[in-house]
């Protein structure tokens, strides 16, 4: 997998080019609300990766990882509440605390297997809100504002979304730049000797618990800096907000409908999800009837019976299928199949 | 067949290809998705359209409440429109005269409950659909983030049922609120039980605390230790307990050992009905429980509850009972009545009120530029005759928050909410005790 | 005073218990033979009592007389739920498992929503209303019918697990998949079985706790996390082990809220798991 160049030409320049559309996108948008729309889909994808190094690479399925969501959103903020610390330290120390809580509890946790240790991350981050939400400290229920007065680049707080726009995007880049040095490295190949042959792996004297905890550490801080990035956006947080298991869900939903292991899979799951999730309540949530609920289950559900390995998987399906079809059509049925 | 391909998928060489299309259909994706948000926005829009954003919990937990919201806030837009007459004295801007006929249109947003969704919801309200002034959002969490975003873009956000104290503590230029807050309410309980006591001759001076754990119910918690403090109560127990729970076994049987004499509850809908049963079910029944609105007001409380929900007492903003003072509150009800089939409660009286404020202040401030409508709203002064609230008036301070609105205090009797305290607009006597269980 | 208060916490959380016990005997049935985790349970719960609502308010029949035909309905529901999305879902990896049966959770509670109105309902009076007192202690009918109900469903499934051929087969077919095939039995036949089965049980839970629970669409979100706590804390696929962990969550959410605090009370099952599961990585009584 990564005997070949270390860089492949038509990849770069495919990534290059996407990377290029998404700088400019914003800049042929007016509307805050669409320019918003796209900062979700950033948002989402960032942490579809990141949760990706861990439970996709590894295979250490985390239905926990709001907890280190939380613990960047409530570090910087904290941070920058008390001691008024700029958020963009703030949020190197959410990223610290987290890679401190992932190996804590990561070390522990790593001894169960399979779907015990996936309810064991849920059963973590529930204890962790619980706490938090009974904490005066952290001002429990009633949560942290961060001032609306307070605005500009050295607080991280913009009036204009733009800003916002290029930030989670270039936070995504490194993401994804650190998920696919990892994924080229011998650290990604011991992750999927864990993944696929534990047993293997061990005999070949590779640390399964070490390798484990540094694939939950890196996904942890690209994570809690995900959050803080969250709290700087929407200037409120409270732990209903960024430390509810639906959050964790929502994070493995975007790398399981995009392709889980695959480099840019969650990426196109977040692009996925967000506009099914938007469009839904957008168009049919205003009646009340539960309709728009409806309509996102149904499209999950569609996703997951006929495309298990993602839209990634179901794309390349296609192409086995049809063989020598232009690519141009098999877009065409693709995004037909999707539209909410 | 589709599980190995899946298997063998992201190896090698079907990577490229794979990226390439992904590629494709990401952009194709979000194309759609981008020209489809205008959808709404782009679609043919009258000149003469008063378009406010409306945010309230349409689906999730608290779906059932968000839909009579939504009922009570299109009834004011109706009368607003003059589709429906207005009754003789409401100040909803009937007929939106100055406006010369324009009408209101209201835009709904279902915010499920989360924050986050309610930012994004005002956001996309304000700038796709342009709504020239917000209202909602229930949960007072979710009004602070939605009133924030419309903070940054300068426009008006009127509330007109979160009760969370500190909103109007913000230095908002752009948010006002016309229901009282909890500060208000929690200081009517303790006077309302002072004045019991001169009444009854009964000692209540020991409470039991029993809130939910959420924004609303901490903040009435410190409110509530800060005043008992202040008056001399001891607080014989305090309990925040989990929203949503399964059981509230452990709950009732604290406070039935601390065995207070007042107990002080705020739950949701669901959380009050269970709580009712358990009490029942563990043969508590405190002298008096005095509820914090929210799910005890709410329509279904006592349809659900039937007779096992009678002689709470509960902080409420309206009552029904009230229409033998102020006429106007029983002509509004009967046209809430025939549009949803159900009575207005607090929270719907309090929605409706809302967006009759809005309209009214819309008409006076004859534009919808955000500054003439911040202005009206500023220069608002309705009085207690135009209202279907059992408040002094409408007038918002420099905070933005309505300095003539009050509270009253309801019991149950015989099915109905029945107003009991201030003693001057009670219109029945409060029963004090609440009986036991096995003597009703 | 006090004792006779610990005697009524203790007997309280001992009903709950079986009560958990109930709505997790279902979840753990589906998971040992197939080794999927249905994030939908609760909403079969949720479907369980609407039905007994609904029999009760359009037929006037009692949430208890009803429960056979609620048993009924909800095998129905769960055989198609495994015919129409879980079939289809069988080899895909662990994730998309997750996720269908996340997408089904969501879609349940919003046709629920659409089809019956977000409102809050009550079944207003049973045959087993009221309360019972023995001695210093006071228990709501309802919630003993229900834990009885528990005893009686749960030593039901064991019976049919391990005393007849159906239910051996089941059985096999949970221990080894392959083998069981070899010898006979119809993989296909009995994992529908199991989905119905497990429908059922959850359709019977909630017809039980409809006599004394509020019913509504999102209803099953609130009993989830605690019947996943039970359903690990026994060991997956355990129906003696979900059984025990339902008594012991029951206890310890009871006795802990009322000795520590009610707003920790979760936080203390979901620590027991943790604890538990680090002496037991499998749980209580799963299978190695």
């Amino acid at each position: 997998m990564s005997n070949g160049p270390l860089v492949n030409p038509r990849k770069a320049m495919g990534a290059l080019a996407l990377l290029a559309g998404a700088a400019v996108l914003p800049l042929l948008i007016s509307d805050p609300a669409r320019l918003n729309f796209l900062v979700l889909i950033l948002m989402a994808a960032q942490m579809g990766v990141a949760w990706n190094i861990v439970g996709g690479y590894a295979g250490q399925v985390s239905l926990g990882h709001a907890v280190f969501f939380g613990i960047g959103a409530y570090t910087s903020t904290m941070l920058g509440l008390s001691l008024g610390l700029s958020p963009w330290l703030g949020w190197l120390a959410g990223g610290a605390v987290a890679v401190l809580f992932a190996l804590a509890v990561g070390w522990p946790c790593f001894r169960l297997k399979g779907h015990y240790f996936a309810m064991a991350t849920i059963a973590v981050a529930e204890i962790v809100q619980i706490l938090v939400t009974n904490s005066d400290f952290l001002e429990g229920a009633v949560g942290l504002s961060l001032p609306l007065d307070r605005s500009g680049p050295a607080a991280m707080v913009f009036l204009s979304k733009l800003p916002y726009y290029y930030i989670i995007l270039g936070l995504l880049v490194v993401t994804v730049l650190v998920a696919w040095a990892i994924e080229r490295s011998h650290i990604g190949y011991y992750f999927r000797a864990i993944k696929d042959e534990p047993e293997a792996a061990r005999a070949l004297g590779v640390s399964l618990t070490r390798y484990k905890l540094i694939a939950l550490s890196v996904s942890a801080f690209l994570t809690a800096m995900g959050g803080s990035f969250y709290a700087q956006k929407e200037m409120f947080i409270d732990p209903g907000s960024v430390l509810a298991t639906s959050i964790s869900i929502k994070i493995a939903l975007v790398a399981i409908l995009g392709g889980v292991g695959t480099l840019l899979g969650p990426v196109l799951g977040a692009v996925i999800l967000i506009t099914i999730e938007e469009y839904s309540r957008t168009l049919f949530g205003s009646t009340g009837s539960g309709t728009d609920m409806i309509i996102y289950a149904a499209m999950i559900i569609l996703v997951a019976v006929f495309s298990p390995s993602g839209v990634l998987g179901l794309l390349s399906d296609l192409r086995r299928h049809l063989p020598g079809g232009g690519a141009k059509p098999k877009k065409a049925t693709k995004s037909a199949e999707i539209r909410p | 067949m589709r599980f190995t391909v899946a298997k063998a998928m992201g190896r090698g060489a079907t990577r490229r290809q794979t990226i390439k299309r992904m590629m494709g259909a990401a952009a194709l994706l979000a194309t759609t998705a981008l020209s489809g948000l205008t959808l709404g926005a782009g679609s043919a829009r009258a000149e003469d359209e008063i378009r406010i954003g409306v945010i309230y919990p349409l689906t999730g937990a608290a779906a059932s409440t968000g839909v009579e919201l939504k009922a009570a806030a299109e009834l004011a837009a109706s009368i607003a429109n003059g589709e429906i007459a207005a009754p003789q004295g409401l100040v909803a801007g009937a007929g939106m005269p100055r406006m010369k006929g324009a009408k209101i249109k209201l835009i709904f947003g279902d915010h499920q409950g989360n924050p986050q969704v309610g930012a994004t919801e005002a956001e996309r309200l304000i700038t796709s659909e342009k709504v020239v002034a917000l209202t909602g959002a229930y949960f007072s969490n979710v009004t602070a983030t939605a009133s924030q975003v419309a903070e940054r873009y300068g426009v008006p956000f009127l509330n007109g049922e979160s009760s969370s104290a500190t909103l109007t503590q913000r230095n908002f230029k752009w948010f006002f609120r016309t229901t009282p807050h909890d500060d208000l309410f929690v200081t009517n309980f303790f006077t309302f039980l002072g004045d019991m006591e001169k009444k009854t001759g009964k000692d209540l001076r020991s409470i039991g605390l029993f809130n939910e754990n959420t924004l609303w119910g901490n903040e009435t918690t410190k409110l509530q230790i800060k005043l008992s403090d202040e008056r001399k109560f001891k607080i014989a127990e305090k309990i925040l307990y989990p929203a949503k729970t399964t059981q509230m076994t452990s709950e009732v049987q604290r406070l039935k050992a601390a065995n207070p004499a007042v107990i002080m509850q705020s739950s949701y809908l669901g959380d009050a009905i269970l709580s009712m049963k358990t009490y029942k079910e563990l043969g508590f029944s405190p002298s008096m429980l005095l509820a914090n609105d929210a799910g005890f007001n709410d329509s279904e409380f006592l349809k659900t509850l039937g007779k096992d929900g009678e002689y709470i007492i509960s902080r409420e903003v309206w009552a029904l009972d009230q229409a033998e003072r102020n006429p106007l509150i029983k002509s509004v009800n009967e046209l809430m009545f025939a549009k949803s089939g159900v009575n207005f409660n607090g929270n719907s009286a309090r929605a409706f009120t809302a967006v009759a404020v809005l309209a009214d202040a819309i008409d006076r401030a004859g534009a919808t530029t955000p500054d003439a409508i911040r202005k009206a709203l500023q220069e608002t002064d309705i009085p207690a005759s135009g209202l279907i609230l059992p408040w002094k008036g409408v007038k918002f301070d420099a905070t933005g928050q309505n300095e003539l609105g009050q509270g009253i205090i309801v019991q149950v009797q015989d099915g109905k909410y029945v107003t009991v305290w201030p003693f001057d607009v009670a219109t029945k006597d409060i029963v004090y005790p609440m009986p036991a269980w096995d003597k009703r | 005073m006090t004792a006779d208060i610990l005697l009524q916490v203790l007997v309280s959380g001992l009903l709950i218990g079986l009560i958990y016990a109930l709505v997790a005997v279902g979840l753990t049935l589906i998971f040992g033979v197939m080794d999927i985790v249905n994030f939908a349970h609760g909403e079969f719960l949720m479907l369980g009592m609407y039905a007994s609502f609904w029999a009760f308010a359009l037929f006037a029949i009692d949430p208890v007389v009803a429960l056979p035909f609620t048993a009924l309905l909800l095998f129905a529901v769960g055989v198609v739920v495994y015919q129409t999305v879980i079939r289809r879902i069988l080899k895909a990896p662990m994730l998309s498992q997750i996720f269908a049966t996340f997408g089904l959770m969501i879609l349940l509670r919003g046709l629920a929503q659409f089809f019956w109105k977000p409102d809050h309902r009550l079944i207003p009076h049973t045959l087993v209303g009221g309360n019972v007192v023995l001695g210093p202690v006071q228990l709501g009918l309802p919630q003993v019918v229900a834990a009885l109900g528990a005893v009686g469903v749960t030593g039901a499934l064991w019976l049919f697990l391990h005393r007849t051929r159906l239910g051996t087969a089941l059985e096999a077919t949970a221990i080894d998949r392959e083998a069981a095939t070899l010898m006979g039995i119809d993989g296909q036949k009995m994992f529908a079985l199991a989905w119905g089965i497990g429908a059922a049980c959850a359709g019977v839970a909630g017809g039980l706790i409809a006599t004394f629970f509020p019913i509504f669409p999102e209803v099953g979100s609130n009993f989830i996390l605690i019947a996943f706590v039970v359903v690990v804390l026994g060991g997956f696929g355990s129906v003696t082990g979900a059984f025990l962990a339902g008594i012991i969550v029951g206890l310890i959410e009871v006795m802990g809220g009322f000795l520590i605090g009610p707003e920790y009370k979760t936080a203390l099952v979901l620590s027991l798991l943790l604890i538990v599961l680090l002496v037991r990585p499998k749980g209580l009584l799963g299978k190695a």
